[in-house]
């Protein structure tokens, strides 16, 4: 029970924390506008160029939760630095994993939320047909996106702890999923060595189930994407938590929490 | 050395002075642009016609805007955290002149962000980058840089007066990537978006960017793109400088600087 409730605890105060530099009315412009502009980006990029508008627009819809997984939560990492909440979060007897995952678990929801109003968009603005979806297994497959997603940020957040900025980072990896990811381009186009870098990403995984189930694959077909996204998200998770956990000893022995 | 220019200088040497300090904050500034551009030149690649000039033209513009952005919203930002913002108002020099200072030397910043840009574009994405008019094209972006600085000068008039000002700037910089058409021709945009890229600066100077660069000899066009944008700049200084003395004059009287 104490365990859950480190989680939950975790969760919720993290999620809450963003408020303290960011209102509510300002939550929700951000939550609808910016989906918004940085789809019809690439969609009339693409448009342009004369690619496929709804291959940009889902991709585009999807990934946006790496804004709420990946970004908010590497920012948890920096807001600890800046706000000097770190030794005070070191200081306490909790145990470790549940407060170290919890902290992303909110970021997870709000990252779905964030999908979801970036699907209304396709289909109002862009066209998107979503008549042959599985409904069901797509909820199921944004949910293990955002989640293993989630779990990257939680990765580049636990290793963000040895860096000054952690904010550069959050802003590094936000972007350059875009680029390896398969979101407005097939990864196939990316050079081949470049392309073996796209699978240490979980939404490379998600992208494809996500474009799949649109077009109305079911969820055992897939499956074995979801399983292999599972992977990859778990274990960025235990590596993350190894980080954050090196860097707790290495801090105590050295008596540098803030001076990294 | 005149007064105004003294205070010019001096924010634009203190600025270059910050960014030598902590030269990590470059990368939140240029890694979308840079991404943007990959994106588009790799969604241009098999499509014939003059793509690659709007790719690397629009990466570099929005480059300039990155950065003039985030000055905007950080040089208050900045001034807030180090507590030295009420310093800034208190000395007899006008604040519009600091910013514009700083605004300048992070414009400037955007401008290598270009170089680099049409650098990668030219030597892995072998796109040709013959100039045409390199006069007048040096021209257009000088006069594409003070206009995007000038707009950012009215932005930096409201941050003055909210606590978030560093979520304005990630949620401005799409919305100007887009509705500038940078890196497609507005007319894909829906009509009604048409009259908001108008009023801006870098829809103008992009366009004359494009006309100097491209094939095509100067015509008319290319005067009529740079007219309208050297009058648009100037209504951006002047309304910038009337809300500079309306938020100065507010802070003052209210006691609120610190507050907000």
């Amino acid at each position: 029970m104490s365990l859950l409730r480190i989680f939950v605890s975790s969760a919720v105060f993290s999620f809450r924390a963003q408020f303290s530099w960011l209102n509510l009315p300002m939550w929700l412009a951000m939550k609808f506008t910016m989906p918004l502009s940085a789809m019809a980006f690439f969609v009339f990029v693409g448009q342009f160029a004369g690619a496929d508008v709804a291959y940009i627009a889902i991709g585009n819809a999807m990934t946006v939760l790496s804004w709420n997984t990946v970004f908010s939560v590497i920012n948890i990492t920096s807001h600890d630095k800046w706000d000097g909440t770190l030794p005070l979060l070191l200081a306490t007897p909790a145990h470790r994993l549940p407060l170290f995952v919890g902290r992303a678990m909110i970021h997870v929801f709000d990252g779905m939320l964030s999908v979801a109003i970036s699907f209304a968009y396709a289909v109002f603005f862009f066209g998107v047909n979503f008549g042959s979806a599985d409904v069901q297994a797509l909820i199921l497959v944004v949910f293990l996106t955002a989640f293993t997603m989630a779990g990257f940020g939680l990765l580049i957040g636990g290793l963000s702890f040895y860096v000054r900025s952690p904010l550069v980072f959050a802003n590094i990896f936000t972007f350059i999923l875009m680029v390896f990811c398969g979101v407005n381009f097939p990864i196939q186009k990316l050079p081949q060595p470049l392309q073996i870098i796209s699978y240490i990403f979980p939404l490379t995984y998600g992208l494809d189930a996500g474009r799949r189930t649109i077009a109305g694959a079911t969820l055992t077909d897939v499956a074995p994407l979801l399983g292999q996204m599972l992977i990859v998200g778990i274990v960025s998770i235990i590596l993350g938590y190894f980080f954050f956990i090196s860097f707790e000893h290495m801090a105590r022995k050295t008596g540098r929490i803030e001076a990294v | 050395m005149p007064k105004t220019l003294r205070v010019l200088y001096s924010a634009f040497r203190m600025s270059m002075l910050h960014w030598i300090a902590d030269p990590q904050w470059v990368i939140p500034n240029v890694i979308a642009p840079f991404i943007y551009t990959f994106v588009a030149l790799t969604l241009f690649k098999e499509a014939s016609g003059p793509f690659g000039l709007y790719a690397v033209l629009g990466g570099g513009m929005m480059g300039m805007w990155g950065n003039t952005l985030y000055s905007s919203g950080f040089a208050i930002e900045f001034e807030k955290w180090q507590g030295t913002l009420e310093e800034v108002l208190a000395a007899p020099s006008n604040l519009l002149h600091v910013i514009a200072g700083k605004s300048i030397s992070n414009a400037l910043f955007g401008l290598t962000n270009m170089v680099a840009i049409l650098l990668i574009a030219a030597l892995v994405f072998r796109i040709p980058l013959g100039v045409t008019n390199p006069i007048l094209f040096s021209f257009s972006i000088i006069l594409t840089l003070l206009s995007v600085s000038s707009l950012g000068l009215i932005f930096a008039s409201a941050f003055v007066l909210t606590r978030s000002a560093q979520v304005f700037t990630n949620g401005l910089e799409t919305p100007i990537y887009l509705i500038s058409g940078s890196m497609f021709p507005v007319a894909l945009l829906p009509f009604w978006v048409h009259p908001a890229s108008y009023i801006l600066g870098p829809t103008w100077g992009i366009e004359a960017l494009r006309i100097a660069a491209g094939p095509e000899s100067i015509s008319l066009t290319f005067w009529l793109n740079i007219a309208i944008m050297l009058l648009i700049t100037l209504a951006y200084v002047a309304i910038a400088a009337f809300l500079f003395k309306r938020v100065e004059t507010k802070c003052r009287r209210d006691g609120t600087l610190v507050q907000a």
